[in-house]
């Protein structure tokens, strides 16, 4: 049922480019079209030079004319189909991905020896678009590791680590991190990351209440359902936990000198230290008389144990509320200063537990025992009874203080994900989780906070609950649907009331997955999505995988969004596959996710690199590139257009057949491949430090409309000015001795001012321009003069062959079209003479070289003012930056020092 | 479980092999590179810089151009008798006398070498079904004589080839022209009118005409049987063909010089016909400069280049000093404006 097929996947630029390429055939239709009229009323049938024959077929039929005029037309505009732009995308983004991503050293991860890998090369740009992140939360967002990290006894908070989210509230606020200093010889390994010389090795006894502090380490001894295997040694036992949670509150009692060390079905040992006196040590035996288990609803979980010296207690640990709710009257101030630092523990992104005890008296106890034992044996629900019976005992309880687990983040992860919302990037997690764990990571990642206005929708309400009771699956169903509808409505409504106004707080929506499963239905569907678009952050917690699948698909297909996913498990695979972008954790446990993920990162944060770096490059100049390629066969296709005016539309090639043939592959091809492998617009560090700047690329900013039609002006102007200009100039004589040019020389000086524009226009439009791009833009135009000189100096033997689509065009109509794809790698092999000292003819004149500066200087000009005013008076945030740090050189050494301080050049 | 991963963390690229890619500048993307910012200093510069060297190279140009002096002087409809002009086809072809007299006067002194064209109008030289009727390499050599596949409809006569063959050949212009100054003649050099690449390598000195001008229908000019191609430089010019329905081509040069005010008569042999496209004919005097015949166009567009680059120039000086922007505004970026004004 989880399962998918695997998609393959294009990027939407490229689904866009698809579009693109339909208008430049449309455009070649058109252009086809206006010849073929053209020539059916323009051809003479009295131009005797023409030598038409009553006998041809021409003199008849004009609409036959402007038929095969048509093909003919199709063959010599074809040009202005970038064929070879796709083997260039190709290129580029291949080296893109092997070359950039691959190696990137800033997302290698040195721990886990794993760098970045992009397991497709067809989705860089698309990864500069992302909208929407879908997050797994475990082993994603947190490193699955929990570690018990701060708690409280009886009013006094013990503990005096820094939780990352804590430094990441001071950073935003501008204060200075100092690197917390450890107390010397503090403890440190799986599970236990905490530090107070106040409790540890028996300091306890000096605190004010040391008799509390024994029963909070006896109650995380004793209260739990844990195993130990191994050796019983502090050193070697492993403890095997239904939760890591447990493991760790257990290793903290070791490390506060109460060591669980066995378990037997009716005893718990544990081997005290400084108990009694400093240093002394001694194994004691709890007779555990009954455990009340954990469950969902219960969300406490109690021991009932009986001393060596028959003291009888029950420890309880459990949520907050839940506690509280059940403590005996009184101690009202203990009850305050904790519920404080209960508060201050979650907001700190700490998972936090409270434990009491209750001292029993045999009588009480013997009475509750045989309840107990009644309800245990019970045939017809035994779990609510037991329930039932628990309440009963688990009341009256003294509190003995707090205890703080810390659900370590992944490093870096939410800065990460404050970098990336401030790009613009909505971030949802996704997880198999329970509500409560869920918001606390997405307090501890900065996805949620106190200022947010929350829209929980919960199947955990009493109206559910109720109707859970009654057992009646439709009815079930039934309420649920109804409550899900009502809450959806409610939260979009009063999201929309926020929306409307200016300052309104920022929304999050926490959703779980039974309610989910309805709010996923068609009917429901679209509040869902409009109410999820509205919210900032989205938490859908007790995921299945399949609707991890369907979540992303909703914005996906729903939103028309480009949306990412990223995890690390098995249970993300469908997600990541659903996803515009699935990208893998790689590192850890299990290939699953990386196999069907386009991209593998070992950790989370280098998201920002791959996407604020790497994708937002790749994305601006794959639109760069594709730009380029349209404006230059555009440009080109438009001068041969512009003659087909002058010719009596008869499909006369301006430029000889080798000329057009190479001014793809030859003469223009290099600098745009150097333009999308280096083109950068702002540095590394800068993309990183203004995530803004990513923005224009969920905008689609480079690759509107708009910036095709300014393209598409520009190779109008530009193919009119090199067309113009030379062919007007050049109608009388062009040198002393008052020779005159043919149409070849025209052409051929037409065709050297249009390479050296368009080469030229290459560093006109770089932002970064490096020795590859002088070497490639010179080098092509060299390479176009270095032909002339060669093609221009050669006779053969071999006469011009005819090109035979006029002569026979019905068989030839069908190759025509293949003709079509092939057109630009097509190499004719008639040579022709037409050319024939060409080059030298024009190089003899001064003629020659005044138009030479003139025209490609005018044909610049225009873009060279279209930008000069688009910046000054309306910059792309890109500019601005640039700008601001134009003073800078590549700070990208101090970078490298901020992420890996082992980075050195030299390296 | 992680904990494997976590105990070696102390030791990266341990004794496994480590996967760390190497650093190069390539690879970090951080090749050395120059990053032009369009500044309103830049482009005030630029636009200056492209003013300061445009407007004088326009002055050059157009001084070059004025220095040129061109007679021209259209006959097609006035070299037709006025009986004749209401069907000038049938004239055209028919057997009367076409000799036509024009007089010219010359405006300015004319420095020799006077360079004579005639320039046509409406004649697609440049038509596709023309451009191609050619054989290059029959001109070009004996042996090839029989390379006509080119040329239909005129590659032969009753299966003979023709040298030269093809339409352009056939199409020959061959309206002559006699100058003569105060009843002198004046001589119109013929030789060296076309480009001397053409001559000595693209029309052979051992080929001659043949069968030309024999078919049904009489296309233009008749060629000396006994003068090779490479010598019959009229055919060499016609055939370098235009780039545009209206061109001119050289018709040879009169090496002395003309004075002001010199009447120049012309006796013309009005012989081709234009007049069944509506082509019209020019008769072209003009002395030439460094840069060539007179065009004004280069000048002019150099110095309109150069004019708007300064006038921009100016324009964005005072701009820049009436309304400055501030270089890198923080204010400018889009996320610190005021929602909704952003691009």
């Amino acid at each position: 049922m989880n399962a998918m097929n695997a998609p393959s996947k294009r990027s939407t630029l490229e689904k866009k480019l698809d579009k693109l390429i339909i208008t430049i055939f449309c455009v070649l239709l058109t252009m086809c079209l206006i010849g073929a009229i053209g020539c059916s009323i323009v051809t003479d049938r009295e131009d005797l030079y023409l030598g038409l024959q009553k006998s041809d077929w021409e003199y008849h039929n004009r609409l036959a004319i402007g038929f095969f005029t048509f093909f003919t037309l199709i063959t010599l505009f074809s040009s202005i189909i970038p064929i070879s732009l796709y083997v260039s995308i190709e290129m580029i983004k291949f080296i893109q991905s092997t070359q950039f991503i691959n190696r990137d050293l800033n997302m290698y991860h040195a721990e886990t020896n794993t760098p970045a890998s992009a397991r497709t090369s067809n989705l860089n740009e698309e990864l500069g678009q992302v909208e929407y992140i879908f997050s797994d939360k475990t082993g994603t967002l947190t490193r699955n590791l929990m570690e018990f990290f701060k708690c409280s006894i009886g009013g006094i908070s013990y503990g005096c680590g820094v939780t990352e989210i804590e430094r990441g509230i001071a950073q935003r606020n501008g204060l200075k991190v100092h690197e917390e200093e450890r107390s010397t010889g503090a403890i440190r390994e799986k599970g236990f990351n905490f530090d107070d010389p106040r409790l540890m090795r028996g300091a306890w006894r000096n605190e004010p209440n040391p008799d509390l502090c024994k029963e909070l380490f006896r109650c995380l001894a004793i209260c739990h359902t844990v195993l130990p295997e191994g050796d019983e040694s502090p050193e070697k036992i492993v403890y095997q936990a239904a939760s890591p949670d447990e493991a760790a509150l257990v290793t903290a009692a070791k490390n506060f000198g109460f060591f669980f060390y066995r378990r037997t079905p009716t005893m718990v040992y544990v081997r005290e230290s400084h108990v009694e006196k400093m240093g002394k040590v001694q194994d004691v035996a709890y007779e555990i008389l009954n455990v009340l288990e954990f469950n969902s609803t219960r969300k406490r979980q109690s021991v009932v144990c009986r001393y060596p010296d028959g003291r009888l207690v029950l420890y309880c640990k459990g949520a907050d509320n839940v506690i509280f709710e059940r403590l005996a009257d009184g101690m009202d101030d203990v009850r305050k200063v904790t519920r404080e630092y209960l508060e201050h523990f979650g907001s700190s992104g700490l998972r936090t537990l409270c434990l009491a005890y209750r001292d029993l008296d045999p009588e009480t106890y013997n009475s509750w025992n045989e309840k107990f034992i009644q309800a245990k044996s019970a045939l017809r629900d035994r779990e609510k009874k037991l329930d039932e019976v628990a309440e009963l005992i688990e009341k009256d309880l003294t509190l003995i203080g707090s205890t703080a687990i810390e659900d370590k983040l992944q490093e870096g992860v939410p800065n990460c994900i404050e970098t990336l919302s401030r790009a613009g990037i909505k971030i949802w997690v996704l997880t198999g989780d329970k509500m409560e764990t869920a918001i606390n990571i997405a307090y501890a990642c900065n996805l949620i906070n106190n200022d947010m206005k929350q829209f929980i929708i919960s199947s955990e309400t009493d109206t559910i609950r109720e109707a859970e009771e009654r057992g009646d699956q439709v009815e079930i169903a039934r309420v649920i649907k109804e409550e899900v509808k009502k809450e959806l409505r409610k939260s979009l409504e009063e999201a929309q009331l926020y929306m409307h106004t200016v300052a309104g707080p920022k929304l999050a929506l926490v959703i779980d997955g039974k309610c989910l499963m309805y709010a996923l239905d068609p009917s429901l569907r679209v509040t869902l999505l409009s109410l999820s678009l509205n919210c900032t952050s989205v938490l859908c917690c007790r995921v299945s995988p399949l609707q991890k699948a369907q979540v992303t698909s909703l914005v996906r297909k729903g939103a028309k969004k480009i949306t990412l996913s990223i995890g690390d498990g098995a249970n993300d695979v469908s997600m990541i596959q659903a996803a515009h972008v699935g990208i893998g954790i790689s590192g850890m446990e299990g290939m699953q996710a990386v196999m069907a993920s386009d991209f593998a990162i070992a950790q989370f944060r280098f998201l920002t690199d791959l996407l604020l770096v790497h994708g937002r490059w790749s994305y601006l100049r794959i639109c760069k590139v594709v730009m380029y390629f349209f404006y230059k066969n555009l440009t080109f296709t438009l001068t041969q257009f512009w003659f087909t005016f002058r010719t009596g539309f008869s499909g006369q090639r301006f430029y000889d057949d080798w000329f057009q043939s190479l001014y793809n592959v030859f003469f223009t091809a290099l600098p745009v491949i150097v333009l999308g492998l280096f083109e950068k617009d702002v540095s590394a560090s800068l993309s990183k430090r203004y995530p803004e700047l990513y923005r224009e690329g969920i905008r689609n900013s480079f690759f509107k409309w708009r910036v095709v039609a300014v393209w598409a002006t520009s190779a109008v102007y530009q193919s009119l000015v090199c067309y113009l200009f030379v062919t007007t100039s050049s109608f009388g004589a062009i040198n002393s001795s008052g020779k005159i040019f043919g149409l070849w020389d025209v052409s051929t000086l037409v065709f050297t001012c249009l390479v050296i524009a368009v080469n030229v226009r290459i560093l006109l439009m770089s932002n970064s321009i490096t020795r590859w791009h002088y070497i490639t833009v010179g080098g092509s135009i060299l390479a176009w003069l270095v032909f002339a000189f060669v093609y221009c100096g050669i006779t053969t033997s071999r006469d011009r062959n005819v090109t035979p689509v006029y002569y026979f065009p019905l068989s030839i109509s069908f190759v025509v079209l293949c003709f079509l794809f092939v057109y630009n790698l097509q190499i004719s092999f008639s040579l022709q003479e037409n050319v024939y000292f060409v080059i030298f003819v024009l190089m003899s004149t001064f003629y020659f070289y005044f138009t030479l500066l003139l025209v490609p200087a005018v044909s610049l000009l225009g873009d060279f003012i279209y930008q000069g005013v688009e910046r000054w008076f309306y910059p792309y945030d890109y500019q601005i930056v640039q700008e601001i740090h134009r003073h800078e050189s590549d700070a990208s050494k101090a970078d490298h020092l901020e992420i890996e301080n082992e980075l050195t050049p030299q390296e | 479980m992680p904990s494997n991963t976590a105990s070696s963390s102390s030791a990266p690229a341990g004794s496994s092999k480590s996967k760390r890619p190497k650093y190069s500048k390539f690879t970090q993307q951080e090749l050395p590179a120059c990053k032009p910012i369009l500044t309103p200093g830049w482009v005030i510069l630029t636009f200056l810089v492209i003013s300061v060297i445009f407007i004088p190279l326009g002055v050059v140009s157009l001084f070059a151009s004025q220095d040129v002096v061109e007679i021209v002087d259209r006959y097609d409809n006035d070299c037709v008798p006025t009986p004749a002009r209401t069907n000038k086809v049938a004239y055209i072809q028919g057997g009367s006398d076409k000799s036509c007299n024009r007089t010219l006067v010359v405006p300015k002194k004319m420095k020799q070498p006077i360079y004579v064209y005639y320039q046509l109008e409406n004649f697609y030289q440049n038509h596709r079904r023309y451009v191609k009727s050619r054989s290059d390499s029959q001109l070009r050599s004996v042996k090839d004589e029989n390379q006509i596949d080119a040329c239909k409809p005129e590659d032969d006569v009753n299966g003979r080839p023709i040298v030269p063959c093809g339409l352009i050949a056939w199409s020959l212009f061959n309206d002559t022209y006699a100058l003569s100054k105060n009843n002198q003649p004046l001589t119109v050099n013929k030789r060296g009118i076309a480009w001397k690449s053409d001559r000595e390598h693209k029309f052979g000195k051992n080929v001659f005409p043949k069968n030309f001008q024999e078919g049904n229908i009489t296309g233009g000019g008749r060629l000396d049987a006994n003068k090779s191609l490479s010598e019959q430089e009229d055919l060499i010019v016609w055939m370098r063909t235009a780039a545009l329905p209206t061109f001119r081509k050289l018709y040879g040069k009169i090496e002395s010089d003309l004075e002001k005010g010199d009447t120049i008569h012309v006796t013309l042999l009005n012989n081709y016909n234009t007049y069944s496209f509506d082509g019209k004919k020019k008769l072209v005097l003009s002395t030439t400069s460094w840069l060539g015949g007179k065009n004004d166009f280069l000048g002019i567009a150099y110095l309109t280049v150069g004019g708007i680059c300064f006038f921009l120039a100016l324009v964005f000086t005072i701009m820049y000093l009436v309304k400055p922007r501030r270089l890198g505004d923080p204010t400018y970026l889009s996320w610190n404006r005021v929602p909704g004004g952003g691009r």
